[in-house]
């Protein structure tokens, strides 16, 4: 196994290279730059942005750019952003927190509610209740978010004036735990809604599947209760494949939620890569990008290396 | 030679401005409610932004929400009042030549700035003529800072005694009064060997009447009165200003209406008149130096466009005659913008050289003949054509911005109906605007047929009339400087140009100026849509605010109170 984790390791690392060039050239042959945001000031003459472009290197040859680029991130200096002027890696730093606070709770939440409805969905196999969840999940599931947010932003922000339109937390207003959550409601619903869809109807399929299985009825030939023999039994095999999904998400906790992120102003990854983006702040775009394609090859693995773990049918070489 | 004589135009205008009130200015009523009532001390103002400042560095800033929040902040030695003059700020008074403060020796210039007694950083340490110096040196020797302009020509600085600063210019600098118009510390700063890597780009040291007591970045920017204020303890009356990062300017108006936020910036029109019917919501409208306008190439739409090819069919005064005939301003100001703009004259739309002779009004009919008589003809399907030549363009503006995309849907509909077809093709503001040959923005390349943005002049409008209609100011292939877009070359603008800028005498500055933009309107290259107009709402509690066209609302928030 642990030459399997290497192997597998050193195979990312070409492959994280060639995404980090990849994402460099395309973003630098796309038309645009850093510069636009000066055009306001009358003041900007052409000896200014001249002078600009050398001080950020954007007049090197794209090569040289890249290999300057990958040196120093490689050496742990990952850049200044253009605009902010502060290191990429104390932007990312402040937002971070907010962002893993937002999707770990996403995150809890959507397991805490998908098992459960999964479960009594798959035992009770077309009954009301699975026909209810499994129509929601649906609509859910092609739900877009920034349709949803806007929707929960305008009944229950505007309308019934139940929970904030928008921010991590009042302001002006020292920090206050139940301010806190309760801004966090309308994001985290926004996105949980259409995340549980998926993850629900992934572990119904499973449990079905696992419903069937000889060894379930041997469980209750046995003679243990049926509570035991769907959890014990059922659940632990059918959550497997779960696993895969579950490992997959994680990247999400560093990522962001762009869409929604921008939608309900939260400080967060998601606004962070958006606002970069917009300004063409390279640095910063290929900061978060560099990070969460490592995240998902690490994520990709280590639901491979589980899965052989809770599975040992499966074995790696 | 062509700073020169700009400068020595400005110098004029100082001199002119001193004795005597400016002659054009920026007018608006002011609120009438912020005068009657007597200001109120504490509390604090919410102000939504939906643009978050980056940086408050003011040798970094490039975006104006920085000078919203930076106003409450950061000083300069002087300022530009609605009437487009200078007054002293940090300073005793604006030095001119005729109070002595400025003396000319042939080509060159020295400015003697003397300090307001007493002067603190909001951390309470004085401030000295060396930090004059010190901001010159940063500006000049830092590689990022925004814009050299001004500073560049700097020769030197003596610092007499503690007060005082002499700063001998190169040349003859007319706009000097603004050089230093964020004035940075060099106790702070002077050991410093990058500033963009220590927290003054976040929590800069001013003199202004609040300090930044905290950035939460993507969150909130927190002011706090700062006790060490000149005009203290009488002025900061609020003892909080929290600008407050808000997703889009739809939360940022349903919060002012909910009262969770005391101010907006930057309205458009049909905003304005959403908030217009909310009680107890008070809108301010001032007119901006910006200008909207549709610029048509002259030259050949291909990439690196040779300024002497002709356009085939923006080549055609008739036709440039005849898209301007059929643009209705008008209508699109009073449809579109609920009549909140007004109809644009020329670039200089504000200030002591404001040209407003008005451009050809709106006449279909008179474009459709005047196309007849030029030999463009209508084909079977509605569109003209000469020569072989179908009267097709393209017509280009920044992406998503829903005012600009409704302007372009009335005119495409209005340009057919003369049978001219137009075909939208446009682009993200970080191409088209980004004034950039490598970033392939289409103005400097000369790839496009008509485009529409806004630009805004400074306070001496030389350096824009200059560097967009000079014919030597035609972006090249080998030569990306200029931001002449149209590619309009005349010699006797160019003339008039180098006029107004070679005397002192205001009056001569101002005919030469408008001789130039009569020339340029003439040529017909430019349709100036409508002079854009700054729209802000707060609640009518929070008082005291003056309108300002030359800086933006939150200039004078050392006065803004909260009426109980």
């Amino acid at each position: 196994m642990g030459r399997y984790v290497i192997r597998r390791l050193l195979q990312a690392l070409p492959l994280l290279l060639a995404i980090s060039a990849v994402s460099f050239t395309i973003l630098k042959v796309t038309p645009g730059g850093p510069l636009a945001a000066y055009e306001g000031n009358p003041n900007f003459t052409d000896d200014d942005r001249v002078r600009l472009e050398h001080a950020f290197g954007l007049d090197q040859p794209i090569p040289i750019q890249y290999i300057a680029w990958l040196g120093q991130f490689l050496t742990g200096d990952w850049g200044y952003s253009f605009s902010a002027h502060q290191p990429v890696l104390v932007l990312i730093s402040e937002r971070l927190p907010n962002t893993i606070y937002l999707m770990g709770t996403v995150f809890v939440t959507v397991l805490l509610l998908a098992i459960p409805i999964g479960v009594l969905a798959a035992v009770k196999q077309y009954s009301w209740f699975d026909h209810v969840v499994t129509g929601t999940t649906f609509a859910f599931l092609s739900t877009p978010t920034f349709w949803l947010g806007l929707l929960l932003i305008i009944v229950f922000g505007l309308q019934l004036r139940l929970f904030p339109l928008g921010g991590i937390q009042t302001a002006g207003k020292p920090f206050d735990v139940w301010d806190r959550l309760h801004h966090l409601v309308l994001p985290v619903a926004t996105i949980a809604l259409v995340q549980l869809g998926s993850h629900v109807r992934y572990l119904r399929a499973s449990m079905l599947e696992t419903i069937g299985q000889d060894y379930m009825r041997t469980a209750r030939a046995k003679g243990l209760a049926e509570r035991v023999v769907v959890l014990r039994h059922g659940l632990k095999n059918a959550a497997i494949p779960l696993v895969t999904v579950v490992a997959l998400d994680v990247p999400e906790l560093f990522v962001g939620a762009l869409v929604t992120e921008q939608i309900f102003g939260w400080p967060g990854m998601g606004r962070l890569f958006w606002d970069a983006a917009t300004r063409s702040d390279y640095p910063v775009i290929m900061g978060i990008l560099t990070v969460s394609s490592t995240l998902i090859v690490l994520a990709n693995l280590f639901a491979d290396v589980v899965y052989g773990y809770l599975d040992p049918r499966i074995r790696y070489s | 030679m062509r700073r020169l004589s700009i400068a020595l135009g400005a110098i004029g205008l100082v001199i002119a401005g001193c004795g005597q009130p400016a002659p054009v200015g920026g007018t608006s009523p002011a609120p009438s409610a912020s005068v009657a009532a007597t200001p109120t001390r504490g509390g604090t103002a919410i102000i939504a932004i939906w643009q978050e400042p980056s940086t408050l560095a003011p040798h970094y800033a490039n975006q104006t929400v920085t000078d919203i929040v930076n106003y409450g902040v950061i000083e300069g030695l002087a300022e530009t009042t609605d009437a487009g003059e200078y007054v002293p700020k940090l300073v005793k008074s604006i030095p001119t030549v005729a109070n002595g403060g400025v003396t000319v020796t042939a080509d060159k210039m020295d400015v003697k700035w003397e300090l307001l007694p007493g002067l603190k950083w909001s951390d309470g340490k004085p401030v000295t003529s060396a930090d004059i110096k010190f901001s010159w040196e940063t500006w000049m020797k830092d590689p990022k800072v925004n814009s050299r302009t001004g500073y560049d020509q700097i020769a030197s600085i003596d610092l007499p005694n503690e007060t005082t600063a002499l700063v001998h210019y190169k040349s003859i600098y007319a706009p000097y009064p603004l050089n230093f118009g964020g004035l940075m510390p060099k106790a702070l700063l002077e050991n410093e060997a990058d500033i963009s890597k220590t927290d003054y780009v976040r929590r800069p040291l001013g003199t202004g009447p609040f300090k930044v007591a905290e950035f939460k970045a993507g969150d909130s920017i927190t002011l706090e009165k700062n006790t060490n204020y000149r005009f203290g303890p009488a002025k900061p009356y609020l003892d909080r200003v929290i600008f407050k990062s808000v997703p889009s300017v739809e939360v940022a108006m349903a919060q002012l209406k909910a009262g969770e936020v005391s101010a907006v910036w930057n309205l458009t029109a049909p905003q304005a008149v959403d908030l217009e019917k909310v009680t107890g919501v008070v809108l301010q409208t001032v007119p901006g130096p910006s200008v909207e306008r549709i610029e048509m190439n002259t030259a050949q739409n291909k990439e690196n466009t040779d300024p002497n090819s002709t356009h085939p069919v923006l080549g055609d005064i008739e036709m440039r005659k005849a898209l301007l005939l059929a643009t209705p301003k008008k209508q699109i100001i009073d449809k579109l913008f609920f009549g909140k703009a007004k109809v644009g004259t020329s670039p200089v739309s504000q200030g002591w050289a404001a040209y407003k002779e008005p451009q050809a009004s709106y006449d279909a009919k008179k474009a459709s003949d005047t196309l007849d008589a030029a030999g463009w003809v209508k084909g079977p399907d509605g569109i003209r054509s000469k020569n072989g030549v179908r009267a097709s363009l393209s017509y280009t503006t920044t992406t998503g911005d829903s005012n600009r995309e409704r302007v372009q849907q009335v005119l495409v509909d209005e340009w057919k109906a003369v049978g001219v077809e137009v075909k939208i093709q446009n682009q993200p503001s970080s191409v088209l605007l980004s004034g950039s040959c490598t970033a392939k923005d289409p103005r400097k390349l000369g790839t496009f047929d008509l485009v529409q943005y806004a630009s805004s002049p400074g306070i001496d409008p030389h350096t824009t009339v200059f560097t967009r209609y000079h014919s030597k100011n035609i972006p090249t292939a080998a030569n990306c400087v200029g931001q002449n877009y149209t590619r309009v070359k005349n010699a006797d603008m160019d003339k008039a140009i180098e006029d107004a800028g070679s005397t002192l005498d205001v009056a001569q500055r101002k005919a030469s100026y408008a001789k130039a933009l009569k020339i340029l309107n003439d040529q017909n290259v430019i349709i100036w849509l409508y002079d854009r107009a700054d729209i802000d709402a707060r609640q009518n509690t929070l008082q005291g605010w003056e309108p300002n066209a030359w800086q933006r609302f939150t200039w004078n928030i050392e006065s803004w109170f909260i009426k109980k």
